[in-house]
């Protein structure tokens, strides 16, 4: 027998998520045995199994590691940019100021 | 209050608390962990089932559900003796889960027009987890009937013992022609039992199962009649010459004695504890 991945979502607008693996021969036993180990309390009202043969992943998951440092990439990053930039705005106005 | 409408709704009740309890002595047991959890909810669904069906007998005759449920004697209950038998293997499970399964639907369709309305409703959401059970069952046999030589030797073995005890399903109720004549059976079990008859020939012949079960199957659908004009209940040759197939008498009451250990099982708490609550 297959292992089965089994995903199910609550409602259209929420996304399906993982909720465990069934063991069964083939695509319809898989829902049948899905449904009631994972959707028998209403847990859900969407289901999906994905035999584990169909899910591929990186035979060398090191390449998913970061190697240097990414800070630069989240807006967090860029919050003290705000203050210097006013504080530059501050200073143009005050040259241009002097200037005229 | 119609003493035809509880006689059938008892006999239905009874039919699903039954099996329900055969099919939970598998929870633990069942070939893998998966069908334990599948199976074991059928068991649970069944259960409910015959719950509700009670509560709605106690709303015409002022009954506790539970004191319907545990507590009578072994000759007041109304199910079909196919219900009682035994679990045996698998195969015989599958076998008898695939047959009740196709009986009841059968039936329930029909009762959706029953002239007792709040009946009805019931039926309908009952109608809702019983189109699982029954494509549970479809696909359990789809693959048992085609895969290795020994599930599919052992499931025609297990279908020669189970399919003319089905037809004690089909056995006319207590107070059957009143219940037809009030509205409450919009069919009547001889019918059902013909079309049942027909539809699980069909199946399985697609599933490519021998003939011989199937002829089997129309013979014991005819029931033999004594000169009593009783319904005979036993599988031993009559005195015509007949052979009489077993599986009849439950809805009348008469169990084997396969059901004793069951009703001692099943009841015992409530005879222990007067009031218990769970």
């Amino acid at each position: 027998m297959d292992t089965w991945e089994v995903f199910r979502r609550y409602g259209h607008k929420s996304a399906f998520e993982h909720c465990g693996t069934v063991t069964a021969a083939d695509s319809e036993m898989a829902l049948l045995m899905a449904k009631e180990c994972f959707l028998r309390r209403r847990e859900g009202e969407h289901l999906w199994v994905v035999n584990r043969t169909d899910i591929h992943s990186f035979q060398d998951e090191t390449l998913l590691e970061v190697a240097a440092d990414k800070s630069y990439r989240f807006p967090e990053a860029y919050r003290d940019v705000v203050v210097l930039r006013e504080r530059a705005r501050e200073r143009a106005e005050q040259l241009a100021g002097e200037a005229g | 209050m119609s003493a035809s409408l509880i006689s059938m709704v008892t006999a239905l009740a009874d039919d699903e608390l039954v099996l329900g309890h055969r099919h939970s002595e598998w929870t633990g047991f069942t070939p893998y962990i998966e069908e334990d959890v599948a199976f074991s909810s059928i068991a649970q669904d069944e259960i409910g089932h015959a719950a509700a069906l009670y509560a709605l007998i106690g709303q015409m005759t002022g009954d506790e559900p539970d004191k319907l449920g545990l507590g009578r004697e072994k000759s007041e209950y109304r199910h079909a003796v196919i219900c009682e038998r035994p679990n045996q293997d698998w195969a015989y499970t599958l076998a008898r889960h695939w047959l009740y399964d196709t009986a009841d639907s059968l039936r329930l369709e029909t009762l959706e027009a029953t002239a007792h309305k709040e009946l009805a409703g019931l039926i309908t959401k009952m109608r809702r987890e019983e189109r699982y059970h029954l494509l549970h069952a479809d696909a359990w046999m789809k693959r048992v009937a085609g895969g290795p030589v020994e599930g599919r030797t052992r499931l025609i073995d297990a279908l020669h013992d189970a399919f003319s005890e089905a037809m004690g399903l089909f056995e006319p109720i207590e107070l059957e022609e009143d219940a037809v004549k009030e509205g409450w059976l919009p069919v009547p079990s001889g019918e059902l039992r013909i079309r049942f008859a027909h539809k699980a020939g069909e199946a399985l012949d697609s599933l490519g199962l021998p003939t011989e079960i199937r002829s089997r199957l129309d013979q014991s659908a005819e029931f033999v009649a004594s000169s009593s004009g009783d319904l005979i209940a036993d599988g031993e040759t009559h005195e015509d010459g007949v052979s009489i197939p077993s599986g009849l008498g439950g809805r009348s009451g008469e169990h084997s004695s396969d059901f004793d250990a069951l009703w001692d099982d099943l009841t015992h708490t409530f005879r222990e504890v007067p009031g218990a609550t769970w």
